[in-house]
C-alpha cells in the first residue's frame, strides 16, 4: 500500500449493528489516518462503544466494512491494536509488572520482550515502585495508569480508547493527554471517545460526532466551528450600562458591564457593534465561533450540555 | 496464545494457598493409605502377650502357653489377685486369670479373650476325658475337626477389597476433582467477567482461545492431582499380597485417567459456560446446579452400588456421558466389563465432549460480554448464531 493513500489507517464504511429492536449503529462512516488523532463524540447510547467493539472484533457487524491499511481488519491487525474499554478491567490479584507483560505476550510478544516493554512503560508512568504490587492494592489513579500501560505495552499501531479521561485526576489526565499526543505524533492512529469536550478540543484537530448510530458531523474542529450557524458577540463597556437590548440575536448574559449575545452567522455584526457603542464607551469587543461543546449541543441537542460561555468569557 | 493463557492459569493457580494445601493433603493422604496397606500386609508373626495366672487356674497354664498363629503368649504366675491387678495396672501383664474370672485393665482384648477361654475349655476337656478314662487317641477322635467346603455363588471374589480401592480412586477422585476444578474454572470465568478484564482479553484473542487456554491450564493442574491419586492406587496394588489383582482392575487405572481427561473437557467447559452467564460470584451457586446435578447423580449411583455394582443404573450410567466419567471407571474396576462396552462408552463420551466444547463455546461467546442480569440458557442458545462477539 502506497503511503498516504486513502486506504491508509483505519476505515469504517457503512457500519450497522442492531441488537434485537435496538439500533446501535446505523450506516456509520469513519476513518482515522496514520498518525491521525480523532475525537469520537456522541451522547450516551449513540453507538460509540459498539463501533469501537466492532473494530476490536468483539461485535459482529450486520453490515459494513472495517479495514486497516486497506485490508479487512483481522486478528493480526487487532494484535497491533491497543484498547482501553470504557469499563476498566484488570486482574485484581496479579502483580502490575506480570500483568502488563502478560498482555504484551497475548499480543504476540516474546516473554522477555514483553517484560522489557512492560518495565519501560511502568517507568514512564511512574509505577516502578508499585511494579511488584497486586493491582488491587493500588489507588484508583494508579490502576488507570496500569490500564494505559496494558493498552500500550505491545507498541500498537492503532489505539482505540473508550473514555480514556473518565475518572482521571488532573495529573493523570495530563499524563494521558501527553502520551496520546506523543503516540499520534509517532504515527499511531488514535480513535478516542470522550465527554470532556474541552480536552478533545485541546488534544485533537479532528472529530467525528454521532447520534443514534448515525454520523452527525465530522471534520476539523475549526471547520465545524466556522460552519456553525452561531456566533458569540461579547461586548465590554468601560462603565456600567443600565440597560441594553441588542439589535439582533439573543442576550445570553448581561451583568451591567459585559454582555454576551448569540448571533446568527449571517447577522450584521457591524450594526450590532455600533448599537453597543451607542449605549456607552466600549473597551472590548469579540466575535467568536462557538466552542466544541456548544457545537456538540447544537448538533445533538443540548440535553446534558449547558453553555458555559458566560464564565469562560475571553 | 492459548499456551500463554494456559501458563498464566497454571502459574497463578499453583501459587494459591488453596491449591498448595489441597495437593499437600492429597499427597499426604495417599502416602498414608499406602503405608497402612504396607502395614496390614507386613507379616511380623504372632503378637506377644503376657497372661497373669493366679494359683487357682494353674491346670490351664500349660495349654495357655501353646499359643496360636495370632498370639504368642507368655504365662506368668502371680501370688495373689491383688498383685495381679497391680501388674495389670502397670501394664506388665495383659490379662489376669484366676481360674474363674478374666480381669482386664480396661476394655477386653477380643483376640486374647477368645484365646484364653478356648485354652481353658480345652484344658477342662482334657481333664474330664482323663477322669472318664478316655485315651489320648479317643480324645483326638472326639475332637477331630469337621472339614466343611465353602461354595460361593459369586465365584469367590477375594479381590473385592482390591476392586473397591480401584473403584474408589476411579469414581470418587474423578467426581471430586471434576467438581472442584469445574468450580475453579467457573470462578475464574466469573472473575474475568466481573472485573471486565475480559473485554481487553477479547480484544486480543478469540473467545475460543481464551476458554481453551483456561481449560488446558486448569486441566493440567487437575490432572496432576488425579495422577497423585492414581500413583497411590498403583503403589497400593503393587503391595497387595496373597490376592492376584484382576486384569480389569489394572485396566481401570489408565481408563480412569482417560475418562478423567474426557470428563474434564466435558464438565469444565460446561462450568465455564455457566460462569460466563452470571455477572457476580453470588449468582454462581444456583446457576451451577444444572451442571452439578448430573455429576452428583453419577457419584450417588456409584456410592449406593458398592455392594452390588452389577445393576442397571451403573450399566446405563456408564454409557451416558453425564455420568460415565464417574461410572465407567467405577464399573470397570468393580466388574469385568466386556471390551466392546468400554470402547462404546469411551466413544460416546469422547463424542459428547466434542459436542459440549462446541455448545459451551457458543454459550460462552454469547454470554461473556453480556452484563447485567443473568443470561438464560434459552437466550444463549437462541442467539448462538448471532453472538455479541
Amino acid at each position: 500500500m502506497r503511503p498516504g493513500s486513502e486506504s491508509d489507517g483505519l476505515r469504517i464504511v457503512d457500519l450497522a449493528k442492531r441488537y434485537g429492536a435496538v439500533v446501535a449503529v446505523d450506516g456509520l462512516d469513519l476513518s482515522v489516518p496514520r498518525g491521525g488523532l480523532i475525537g469520537f463524540l456522541g451522547p450516551n447510547g449513540a453507538g460509540k462503544t459498539t463501533t469501537m467493539r466492532a473494530v476490536l472484533g468483539m461485535v459482529r457487524p450486520d453490515r459494513g466494512s472495517i479495514t486497516w491499511q486497506g485490508r479487512p481488519i483481522d486478528d493480526d491487525a487487532r494484535r497491533r491494536t491497543g484498547y482501553m474499554p470504557q469499563e476498566r478491567g484488570l486482574y485484581a490479584r496479579m502483580k502490575v509488572r506480570e500483568q502488563v507483560a502478560y498482555f504484551g505476550q497475548l499480543a504476540g510478544m516474546r516473554r522477555r520482550v514483553a517484560e522489557a516493554r512492560a518495565d519501560a512503560w511502568i517507568e514512564r508512568l511512574d509505577l516502578t515502585e508499585r511494579a511488584g504490587s497486586m493491582v488491587q492494592e493500588l489507588s484508583g489513579g494508579n490502576q488507570q495508569r496500569v490500564q494505559l500501560a496494558v493498552s500500550l505495552v505491545h507498541d500498537p499501531e492503532l489505539l482505540v480508547l473508550d473514555e480514556p479521561f473518565a475518572g482521571l485526576d488532573p495529573v493523570a489526565a495530563e499524563t494521558m493527554r501527553r502520551i496520546i499526543a506523543e503516540r499520534a505524533a509517532a504515527g499511531v492512529s488514535v480513535l478516542f471517545s470522550s465527554h470532556q469536550l474541552d480536552v478533545v478540543e485541546d488534544l485533537c484537530d479532528e472529530v467525528v460526532i454521532i447520534a443514534d448510530g448515525q454520523l452527525v458531523a465530522s471534520g476539523l474542529i475549526t471547520d465545524l466551528r466556522s460552519a456553525s450557524a452561531t456566533r458569540w458577540l461579547r461586548v465590554r463597556w468601560t462603565q456600567p450600562v443600565e440597560r441594553w437590548t441588542p439589535l439582533e440575536g439573543v442576550i445570553e448574559s448581561f451583568d451591567g458591564r459585559t454582555a454576551v449575545v448569540r448571533l446568527d452567522r449571517d447577522a450584521d455584526v457591524a450594526a450590532s457593534i455600533a448599537d453597543a457603542l451607542s449605549a456607552g464607551p466600549v473597551s472590548e469587543v469579540a466575535l467568536e465561533p462557538p466552542r466544541l461543546d456548544e457545537i456538540f449541543a447544537e448538533l445533538v441537542g443540548s440535553g446534558h450540555l449547558r453553555s458555559k460561555r458566560t464564565e469562560a468569557g475571553s | 496464545m492459548i499456551w500463554t493463557i494456559a501458563r498464566r492459569e497454571i502459574v497463578t493457580r499453583s501459587r494459591s494457598k488453596a491449591f498448595i494445601g489441597m495437593t499437600a493433603v492429597l499427597f499426604v493422604g495417599v502416602i498414608a493409605v499406602a503405608l497402612v496397606q504396607v502395614f496390614i500386609n507386613s507379616d511380623d508373626g504372632p503378637r506377644q502377650v503376657t497372661i497373669g495366672l493366679v494359683g487357682g487356674g494353674a491346670e490351664a497354664g500349660e495349654t495357655l502357653e501353646l499359643g496360636n498363629e495370632d498370639l504368642d503368649p507368655t504365662v506368668e504366675v502371680v501370688d495373689t489377685v491383688d498383685t495381679g491387678e497391680a501388674r495389670l495396672q502397670d501394664g506388665s501383664i495383659d490379662v489376669l486369670f484366676d481360674g474363674e474370672a478374666l480381669t482386664w485393665k480396661g476394655l477386653p482384648d477380643f483376640a486374647l479373650d477368645g484365646y484364653v477361654r478356648d485354652s481353658v475349655q480345652q484344658a477342662a476337656f482334657a481333664q474330664r476325658a482323663q477322669d472318664l478314662g478316655l485315651s489320648e487317641a479317643d480324645l483326638a477322635a472326639l475332637f477331630a475337626p469337621v472339614e466343611l467346603d465353602e461354595v460361593r455363588l459369586d465365584g469367590g471374589d477375594d479381590e473385592f477389597g482390591v476392586r473397591l480401592a480401584a473403584a474408589g480412586v476411579a469414581g470418587f477422585a474423578t467426581f471430586m476433582l471434576l467438581q472442584v476444578w469445574g468450580s475453579f474454572l467457573m470462578m475464574g470465568v466469573i472473575e474475568e467477567k466481573a472485573s471486565k478484564v475480559v473485554e481487553i482479553l477479547l480484544s486480543q484473542v478469540r473467545p475460543s482461545t481464551l476458554l481453551g487456554g483456561k481449560v488446558i491450564g486448569l486441566g493440567f493442574l487437575a490432572l496432576v492431582q488425579m495422577l497423585i491419586f492414581v500413583a497411590g492406587l498403583v503403589v497400593g496394588l503393587l503391595l497387595v499380597q496373597d490376592i492376584a489383582v484382576p486384569g480389569s482392575v489394572w485396566g481401570s487405572v489408565p481408563l480412569s485417567v482417560l475418562t478423567f481427561l474426557l470428563g474434564f473437557g466435558f464438565y469444565a467447559t460446561a462450568y465455564a459456560a455457566v460462569g460466563s452467564m452470571v455477572s457476580r460470584q453470588e449468582d454462581a451457586t444456583s446457576a451451577q446446579l444444572p451442571v452439578m446435578f448430573p455429576l452428583l447423580a453419577g457419584y450417588f449411583i456409584a456410592a449406593t452400588s458398592i455392594g452390588a455394582p452389577d445393576n442397571l443404573a451403573v450399566t446405563i450410567g456408564s454409557f451416558v456421558p453425564f455420568t460415565s466419567p464417574v461410572l465407567l471407571p467405577f464399573r470397570a474396576a468393580m466388574l469385568d466389563v466386556p471390551l466392546w462396552q468400554l470402547a462404546a462408552s469411551l466413544v460416546i463420551l469422547a463424542a459428547s465432549t466434542v459436542l459440549m466444547l462446541r455448545f459451551a463455546g457458543w454459550i460462552y461467546r454469547f454470554s461473556i460480554l453480556r452484563t447485567g442480569s443473568r443470561v438464560t440458557w434459552i437466550e444463549a442458545w437462541r442467539n448462538r448464531r448471532d453472538p455479541v462477539l
